[in-house]
């Protein structure tokens, strides 16, 4: 482990830092690194948003909450300023897995010091790719299942980052929904198999021990491709009173307009693992805050940390997120112990 | 004193003492500054390490304090769930309490109520689906019996999902059948309140449970790896219960870097909270304080070298300017004035120099000033001396021409009597012939004792004048002392006879011998002794004894003459030695006589070293005596009184006087001799030149040129023989002396010429004679001069040139005859001239002359003569430097020749 100039355990608190420090910071960092000015380090993302998305936006790299900006508001305080001392490379597999190969190449081809990978799908891509090239992930939800490490404490080879939702998640979103929509007979399960750990069933098996427990029959409703959304949503219009589950799925994120303005289209009350969806007008998403802690990451493998020596974060906050409004439009009253549990409320 | 070689090993270099002040200050101040230093340093190095420790521990201790609060908090928490009363609320409320819970505390991930039986109520999570009435049976769970046993339950630390550190809190209600409230919490949370401790700037604080195991550090990821710590040595210690050290520990962290490292005890919990500071930021404050203090040193030590240059100099600058200016004052500059404005006791001492340089510069003036007035004094002093001398000089100069013209009227005078008198004397002479009657015989007698009287009287006259002018000479020769006496007092007899008196004649046998003297002198005192004594006695008789004490190198005569004449009163014995006296005019009157017979016989005896003495009573007669010493005689002495010449000499007369030309010639015939007249100087010279003669006579008042110029004319001829002149005139002053002396004639024959003078001048053999005898004393030295020279240099400086005139004269006749003997005309010339310059510094006119002579005549001079020319000069200075040996001895011991 080499010297590092910035504390690991510094809180991503821009406050603390001034700008004065922060040049010193940028400047100090190259001597500290011990590397030479023209030695540009290359920080990689690989995504499945195109670039055009909110999310991925360049603008809204100084946002923070973003994650893009989240990672390089992160790296600035810790000494590493883009286009200065590191060069950061967006690639995006628009959801697609033809281009994703391409992809990878194109950014191995870079050599890059760091890879992010946004979700399972590409994580998977660049470690059948690379096993040097160490590789962060922002989202993971079964790493050890998914064999991408060994531990998490100890992940070994080459890559290490963060889960999401655990397994039994599942069951908490049903409940959730349920509580949110009192009567409801069956849910509908909305996922892609391809981009959704093991197909789907990572969640559904606690969505249908909790479905069994409290007798409501648990309908998955998978997708391959965008079109195929509204019609997979549509069909929970229709009585019986249904709703839906979105799961974790870097496709429905993808689409998340499409499947919001489908459940708004067709009445479906639905709950979503990420605030993202909430943006565009969901109704309720409950999930683990995303601290952004990528950057975190990045600095001690820039820094010579190998990946496979930091474990592997999991979520420790949860938040849940419901839409007032988007509720009365559905002719839904919020109960109290939703309320008393919702992190925002949004009117 | 004042000279540069004396100063130079004085001069002091400058700046020593100033390098010595200015060491010393420096080398003070930098020892006391660096102690001084040393020790705050050693101090604030050992306070500030302490106090950091302390610090560490305090922060250490906070942080355990805020870890326990945030356990304590939670605890608090789900003791208020559980003191809910039960029947207040249903299960759906029980849950919805819960669901309030977990809003109020993030880190509590789910919370289950389990009745007094540990029956699950309710349970709530974040995770999972809530759970409401399970009943299931967690009576025997750590956690429902540890909250049952005690107040509060704290389970060990866990780790969920493998990285995410938890732990099980349990709380039980009050009341009869109280409920148990079991909490799990996510330790992660902790992680803010670890990160959110500050220890300085990158010091850190981290937690390890009771297993040491890392449940929470400021890299999340470290904390999330599950560390187990136990293995390190200060984690096991602490663990053991060993406290920290009061000053902490210094020790390498996870990231190996080295730490200062204390750590505190969470209560209730027994988590161990480690403080670690970096030592670089943990000593940066003492290294900065160090820093500050040599920086201060080094400003301190600067200041201190500046001002020990402003002291040093302060201090050596004034004491340079006192030596400086004691060296001035050394070297006699007094006007010098130090200032030196110190205001302490250098100044004092500055005013004190100053004060002594004035003290020196008034001495010196007033010693200046003496000098001056003495000097001016002495100036005065010695003028008037000058004046005096001049005026003594003067005088004597004037009492010198007044006796010079005296002696040339006495001359002049005698000249002029003797002239008319020679002719009439030599005329009387002549007459008698053999032819004459008697009483032609008896007038011409008569005519020719008038004629003696009256020479006698002149020569009298003359003889006084000579000895007055001190030039008379004694010409000595060997005699018979009994054939002188008896001739006296035949002389004298028959007047005594004639006035009928006794004359009586004792000659001691002594006086049967020879001596050495001048007989002339001697007869002249014997007869003017005896004639008084027959003058003054009217009758009685008159007595004559004479002896002759032989003594070493002399023989001293006695003669007595008594008488039993008119005698002389004691008042005048001496008076009558006197010139011009008598006893008194009566007996003048009686008597006749020039009065001057006693005064002439004294001063001659006086001449010869003797004595004559009076011896008389008035009426009663008078007793004569005259001692005089003469010189031992040589053998072969003639007797007889005509001896007939030797041989026949060939005589130049020179005479203008016509009569005098023929007595002259008269009187040669008769001794035998062969004469030739030369009428004047001219013809004498060519006569000289033409003739071979072997003495010349030559007067020496002639008209066409005088007797001392035809002589060094004759003199110049350069004749094989050169002929012996001998001059003839009455003038017989001191400076024509001289002047004879300087053309070579040293005879002199007084006129008129009397045959006896003649013979003896003419037959006085000066081969025969040594040139010591035929000079007197009296011609070789100057006494004037040489007196003056005396009293002008002193007698030391006399005495050092007397040696000196020694030495080098013996050098110089070396000199002068080795030249002659190898005809070196020129070193002949100059030797004589060097003889002769030294001989004149004192007063050897003789040997001065002769040798500008024979310096002048040098380069002309004939081989043959140069070393008669040489040993002549020889002769002249052995006698010149006797006899200025005997001028220089003391008069007592002056010897009697």
């Amino acid at each position: 482990m080499i010297e590092r100039r910035a504390p690991a355990h510094t809180v991503p608190a821009v406050a603390r830092r001034d700008v004065l420090r922060l040049a010193g910071a940028s400047a100090a960092g190259w001597i500290a690194l011990g590397a030479t000015p023209d030695r540009m380090r290359i920080v990689a993302s690989l995504t499945a948003l195109p670039l055009d998305d909110e999310l991925t936006r360049r603008s809204m790299t100084d946002s923070p909450t973003s994650r893009l900006g989240g990672l390089i508001v992160g790296l600035r305080q810790r000494g590493w300023v883009e286009g200065v001392n590191f060069r950061l490379e967006l690639r995006s597999t628009f959801g697609a897995p033809d281009r994703l190969t391409t992809a990878v190449q194109e950014l191995l081809d870079l050599k890059p010091d760091v890879i992010l990978t946004g979700s399972t799908v590409e994580t998977a891509a660049v470690l059948a790719a690379t096993k040097t090239v160490p590789v962060v992930f922002a989202t993971a939800n079964d790493p050890v299942g998914n064999g991408f490490v060994e531990s998490l404490a100890h992940p070994g080879g080459n890559v290490t980052g963060f889960t999401n939702s655990t397994a039994e998640m599942g069951g908490k979103w049903l409940q959730l929904i349920r509580e949110a929509v009192p009567d409801v007979a069956r849910v509908g399960v909305l996922f892609n198999p391809a981009t959704t750990p093991r197909g789907g069933r990572f969640f559904l098996e606690s969505i249908e021990q909790e479905a069994a427990a409290c007798g409501v029959s648990a309908v998955p409703a998978p997708v391959n491709v965008p079109t195929e959304i509204d019609e997979a949503i549509r069909r929970f219009s229709e009585p019986p009173k249904a709703a839906m589950l979105a799961l974790v799925d870097s496709f429905l994120v993808v689409n998340r307009q499409a499947v919001v303005a489908a459940a708004a289209k067709y009445r479906v009350p639905t709950i979503y693992p990420f605030h993202y969806f909430m943006d565009v007008g969901g109704l309720m998403s409950y999930g683990p805050t995303l601290e952004v802690r990528s950057a975190d990451y990045v600095d001690l493998i820039l820094r010579g940390t190998k990946a496979g020596d930091l474990p592997v974060q999991s979520p420790r906050k949860y938040e849940l997120l419901i839409n007032r409004t988007v509720a009365r439009t559905l002719g839904l009253t919020i109960p109290f112990t939703l309320l008393a549990r919702a992190d925002e409320i949004r009117e | 004193m004042n000279e540069p070689a004396d100063q130079e090993p004085l001069r002091t270099p400058p700046g020593r003492l100033f390098r010595k002040y200015l060491y010393a200050i420096v080398a003070l101040v930098f020892a006391a500054l660096a102690i001084s230093t040393g020790f705050d340093v050693w101090f604030s190095y050992r306070e500030q390490k302490q106090l950091l420790a302390a610090t560490q521990r305090e922060q250490a201790a906070s942080a355990a304090i805020q870890i326990g609060q945030f356990i304590g908090q939670i605890e608090n928490q789900i003791r208020w769930l559980a003191r809910l009363p039960p029947e207040l609320s249903s299960n759906e409320d029980e849950r919805l309490n819960a669901i309030r819970l977990l809003r109020l505390s993030p880190a509590i991930a789910e919370i289950a109520r389990l009745d007094a039986q540990g029956r699950e109520q309710v349970r709530v999570s974040r995770r999972v689906a809530d759970k409401v009435g399970s009943n299931a049976d967690l009576s025997t769970s750590p956690a429902f019996r540890g909250a049952n046993d005690s107040r509060a339950y704290y389970g060990p630390v866990y780790f969920f999902g493998d990285t995410e550190p938890f732990m099980t809190l349990a709380t039980r209600g009050t009341g009869r059948a109280p409920d148990v409230i079991v909490a799990e919490v996510n330790l992660r949370f902790i992680w803010d309140l670890v990160a959110g401790i500050r220890v300085g700037n990158t010091g850190k604080a981290y937690v390890v449970n009771r297993m040491g195991v890392l449940i929470a550090h400021p890299d999340l990821w470290r904390a999330l790896q599950r560390s187990d710590l136990s293995g390190h040595a200060d984690v096991r210690a602490a663990l053991d219960g060993v406290g920290p050290p009061s000053g902490g520990l210094v020790k390498e962290d996870l990231s190996g870097q080295r730490v200062l490292s204390t750590y505190a005890t969470v209560p209730s919990l027994g988590w161990l909270v480690f403080v670690e500071l970096p030592l670089t930021e943990a000593y940066a404050p003492i290294y900065a304080s160090i820093g500050r203090s040599t920086f201060l040193l080094v400003i301190l030590l600067v200041g201190a070298v500046l001002v020990s240059l402003v002291l040093s100099r302060r201090m050596t600058v004034p004491i340079q300017v006192l030596t400086q200016g004691a060296k001035r004052i050394g070297s006699g500059d007094l006007g010098q004035r130090l200032a030196i404005k110190t205001g302490d006791e250098l100044e004092a001492l500055g005013d004190q120099f100053n004060r002594m340089a004035a003290h020196l510069r008034e001495s010196y003036a007033t010693l200046e000033r003496k000098v001056v007035e003495r000097t001016s004094e002495l100036e005065k002093a010695r003028d008037q001396a000058l004046a005096e001398h001049d005026a003594a000089e003067r005088a004597r100069s004037a009492a010198v021409a007044a006796n010079e013209t005296k002696s040339r009227f006495l001359a002049v005078v005698s000249h002029e009597l003797r002239t008319p008198l020679n002719g009439v004397m030599g005329v009387l002479q002549l007459l008698d012939d053999g032819s004459l009657s008697e009483a032609q015989r008896r007038h011409l007698a008569t005519a020719a004792a008038s004629g003696e009287t009256l020479i006698a009287l002149v020569d009298a006259v003359l003889e006084y004048a000579r000895l007055e002018a001190s030039t008379e000479m004694l010409e000595t020769r060997d005699f018979r002392l009994d054939q002188l006496i008896e001739a006296a007092a035949d002389l004298m007899r028959p007047q005594a006879l004639d006035k009928g008196l006794t004359f009586g004649l004792a000659g001691d046998a002594t006086v049967n011998t020879a001596a050495h003297g001048d007989p002339v002198r001697l007869n002249r005192i014997l007869l003017n002794l005896i004639g008084n004594a027959i003058k003054f006695t009217p009758n009685g008789g008159s007595g004559v004894n004479a002896a002759a004490e032989r003594r070493d190198d002399h023989v001293l005569l006695r003669i007595t003459v008594r008488d039993t004449g008119i005698g002389i009163a004691p008042d005048l014995h001496e008076r009558i030695f006197e010139d011009f006296v008598q006893a008194d005019d009566s007996i003048a009157r009686r008597f006749g006589g020039t009065g001057l017979g006693l005064a002439i016989a004294r001063r001659l005896t006086r001449l010869m070293h003797g004595e004559l003495a009076v011896e008389s009573t008035p009426g009663a007669g008078s007793t004569f005596t005259l001692e005089v010493p003469l010189g031992l005689a040589g053998n072969g002495i003639a007797q007889g009184a005509l001896a007939p010449p030797s041989r026949q000499l060939r005589v130049l007369l020179v005479d203008d006087d016509p009569v005098n030309c023929e007595v002259g010639e008269a009187i040669l015939k008769r001794l035998g001799h062969r004469a030739t007249v030369a009428r004047n100087g001219t013809s004498a010279v060519e006569l000289a030149r033409d003739q071979a003669f072997d003495v010349i006579l030559m007067d020496l008042h002639m008209p066409d040129m005088d007797g001392v110029e035809a002589a060094s004319r004759i003199a110049k001829l350069g004749l094989p023989k050169m002929p012996r002149i001998i001059a003839v005139t009455a003038d017989v002053s001191r400076s024509a002396r001289e002047r004879l002396a300087g053309a070579g004639i040293a005879k002199v024959v007084s006129k008129p010429i009397l045959i006896n003078a003649l013979r003896e001048a003419i037959e006085d053999d000066p081969a025969q004679e040594t040139t010591a005898t035929q000079l007197a004393a009296g011609a070789l030295i100057d006494r004037h001069f040489l007196e003056d020279q005396r009293e002008l240099l002193g007698a030391a400086q006399i005495d050092k040139l007397h040696h000196l005139l020694d030495e080098t004269g013996e050098k110089l006749i070396e000199d002068i005859t080795k030249a002659a003997a190898t005809g070196d005309h020129a070193r002949l010339a100059r030797s004589a001239h060097q003889l002769g310059s030294a001989a004149s510094a004192l007063g050897l006119v003789r040997l001065f002359e002769r040798c500008r002579e024979i310096e002048l005549a040098a380069a002309a001079m004939p081989l043959l003569e140069c070393p008669s020319a040489a040993r002549e000069l020889a002769a002249l200075r052995v006698a010149s430097m006797s006899a200025l040996d005997n001028l220089l001895r003391p008069s007592g011991q002056r010897s009697l020749d």
